[in-house]
């Protein structure tokens, strides 16, 4: 195993005993998102219930789709749990403690934080997988695929938008409200949105490639369309790393106390 | 002698918004902001052999953080060129990292709702330490820090000093080459502060590992470092031995005398002037007079501190008597007005 490989190992058994500490509050917080997203599909439920078909899109394919999107963003948030915390780390002057240590900046400071809420995400879109998903071997490699492709998505998205921080200053406020838009446009079937509402979805705000993901991967698989959705999520992941990367040239550090929780 | 860091006209500017007071100035600034060059570090020129134990001094603002943070490549400077253990900084950071260690005062390596331990054994991750070696090291520094009642608690749970001497602690497990202190003795009392400086010093004579602190603490220079430099306005204002600026500048106190009861609060002025020292021996001067309280500066290069106390002690019952260390701020007032004295600004 490479150091990098130990390193990333010990940072998650490390963020795993600290969301531990409060037995409490990680149970109470991982039950109530998981709680949260019963309860928008169970407005879907009621939705569907008048309309069966919405643009050929019906009830399993919106928990699917809960699934993927709840499920994506579970594991980057336990893994990589500062992804949607970029702009303040960077704007608050946080990154000393990291740019003084021999690791990737960028991968330290997303492993340096678990989500015990992306825990619920996680099992919530796991059992939505197993109530509703097509639970043969290539059903669940495909709904492996979509959940990486998912999270890899939110991540890049997020990193992209908090690097953002080192040219805008406090870019807080921007990172939160692509943070809030992108989660939301994740949860909604792609199949209503149309013209440049879609074009949109499929390049600037990338929610698009995992609001398709049910029909276009598990459901119907789609090679061009599984391609484009890994392409992107190559891309915002790269292009996140390499404006992070350029931006640690600008970065201004600060006067904050800081502790590692 | 081999060189642990080297500057050249190493400077570092900040664009700073400039804006008005009050909304108007709020609404100008929001469509027309003005933006002004800050000089945080003005092209200094530093040389720091190894082994040394260097302090940066200066007030708030002079630029000793910032010179700290461009020297271990978290920031990166506008002007000027760096080598530490022989690598540039801000070019090399992954590989300067395993080559030095860093504590900064305000920003804690350590994990808040861990204890010390889990950290620890994170920090041998980061630095990929071989498990046999971590292991012999981490238990010698804990013996040496004497953390072994805290190495399991909580961190948020532990003082400020016991939480200090874990972050030292922490810096030294991958045996840095250069050790990159900023205000690390900040918010301690004397006792915890005095245990901080001894350890440091230890791990200096036992490892040869190069210090480079930046304090507001005067007493972190004397008890410490072998060598000040003084930074002002971001540039080097004095670079001497500290014996000599001991010597010089440090010799300085001030002595708070505090009479019984007994003597009568409203002659002390008179009787300080009859009976106390006439006429008032080399190296003391009347400060003050407060009530029943006394000050002194006192300046040891002349006067001995030993005889000053039997003497005082003769002249009047005393209820209470403390000894200061000037402030950092007062040594580099003198040291400002000095330069000037010399001819011209200083440099």
């Amino acid at each position: 195993m490479s150091g990098t490989a130990r390193f990333l190992l010990a940072s998650w058994k490390v963020n795993l005993a600290s969301a531990l500490e409060y037995r409490l509050s990680f149970f109470l917080l991982a039950g109530m998102m998981f709680v949260n997203n019963m309860i928008w599909l169970f407005f879907w439920y009621l939705f569907f219930g008048r309309f069966p078909v919405v643009s050929g899109w019906e009830m399993g394919d919106v928990m699917l789709l809960w699934a993927v999107s709840a499920g994506g963003f579970g594991w980057a948030s336990v893994l990589f749990g500062n992804f949607p915390r970029i702009a303040a780390i960077v704007s608050s002057g946080q990154l000393d403690v990291y740019l003084s240590q021999p690791k990737p900046v960028l991968l330290n400071v997303l492993t340096s934080r678990m989500s015990v809420t992306g825990a619920g995400d996680f099992i919530f879109g796991i059992i939505v997988f197993l109530w509703v998903g097509e639970l043969t071997p290539r059903g669940c490699l495909l709904f492996a695929c979509a959940l990486f492709v998912s999270g890899v998505l939110f991540i890049g998205v997020m990193v992209v938008a908090g690097s953002l921080a080192f040219w805008i200053g406090n870019a807080e406020g921007i990172a939160g409200q692509v943070f809030g838009s992108f989660i939301a446009l994740t949860t909604y079937p792609t199949g209503i949105f149309r013209g440049a509402a879609k074009i949109i979805l499929f390049t600037v705000v990338p929610a698009g490639f995992i609001g398709y993901m049910p029909i276009g991967l598990m459901r119907d698989f789609n090679p061009a369309f599984a391609t484009a959705a890994f392409g992107a999520a190559a891309f915002f992941a790269a292009f996140g790393a390499l404006l992070f990367r350029a931006g640690l040239a600008r970065y201004a550090s600060g006067n904050a106390l800081a502790m590692r929780s | 002698m081999k060189l642990a860091l080297e500057t050249r006209a190493l400077g570092k500017t900040f664009k700073v918004k400039e804006k008005q007071a009050g909304l108007r100035g709020s609404l100008k600034s929001l469509f027309a902001p003005q933006w002004k060059e800050k000089t945080a570090v003005d092209r200094i020129d530093l040389s720091v052999s190894a082994g040394e134990t260097v302090a940066l001094l200066g007030p708030n603002g002079a630029g000793k953080s910032t010179t700290i943070k461009m020297l271990t490549g978290i920031l990166h400077p506008t002007a000027g060129e760096a080598t530490v253990a022989g690598l540039v900084p801000w070019r090399e950071r992954t590989k300067l990292a395993y080559r030095i260690g860093t504590v900064f005062g305000q920003k804690s390596q350590l994990w808040y709702h861990l204890p010390p331990v889990d950290t620890f054994e994170l920090i041998s991750r980061v630095y990929e330490l071989d498990r046999v070696d971590y292991a012999r090291r981490r238990d010698r520094l804990v013996e040496r820090f004497e953390l072994g009642p805290y190495m399991h608690t909580p961190v948020r749970k532990l003082s400020l000093g016991e939480r200090m001497r874990c972050e030292i602690a922490a810096s030294f497990l991958h045996r840095p080459q250069i050790l990159f202190l900023d205000e690390p003795t900040l918010g301690l009392d004397v006792v915890v502060k005095e245990r901080i400086r001894e350890i440091i010093r230890e791990r200096n004579r036992e490892e040869e590992t190069t210090v480079f602190l930046t304090s507001h603490d005067a007493g972190d220079v004397e008890r410490l470092c072998s060598r000040a430099i003084v930074i002002h306005h971001g540039g080097v204002l004095l670079d001497r031995p500290v014996a000599l600026l001991r010597r010089e500048l440090l010799s300085g106190k001030t002595i708070t005398v505090t009479l019984a009861d007994a003597e009568d609060p409203a002659s002390v002025a008179e009787w300080f002037g009859r009976r106390a020292w006439s006429p008032m021996p080399e190296g003391v001067e009347l400060a003050a007079i407060e009530g029943r309280r006394i000050r002194l500066a006192i300046d040891l290069a002349r006067t001995d501190m030993n005889e000053l106390l039997a003497s005082l002690t003769q002249a009047a019952r005393i209820a209470d008597l403390t000894v200061e260390d000037p402030t950092l701020e007062d040594i580099i007032k003198h040291i400002y007005g000095m330069e000037k004295t010399k001819g011209g600004e200083p440099t």
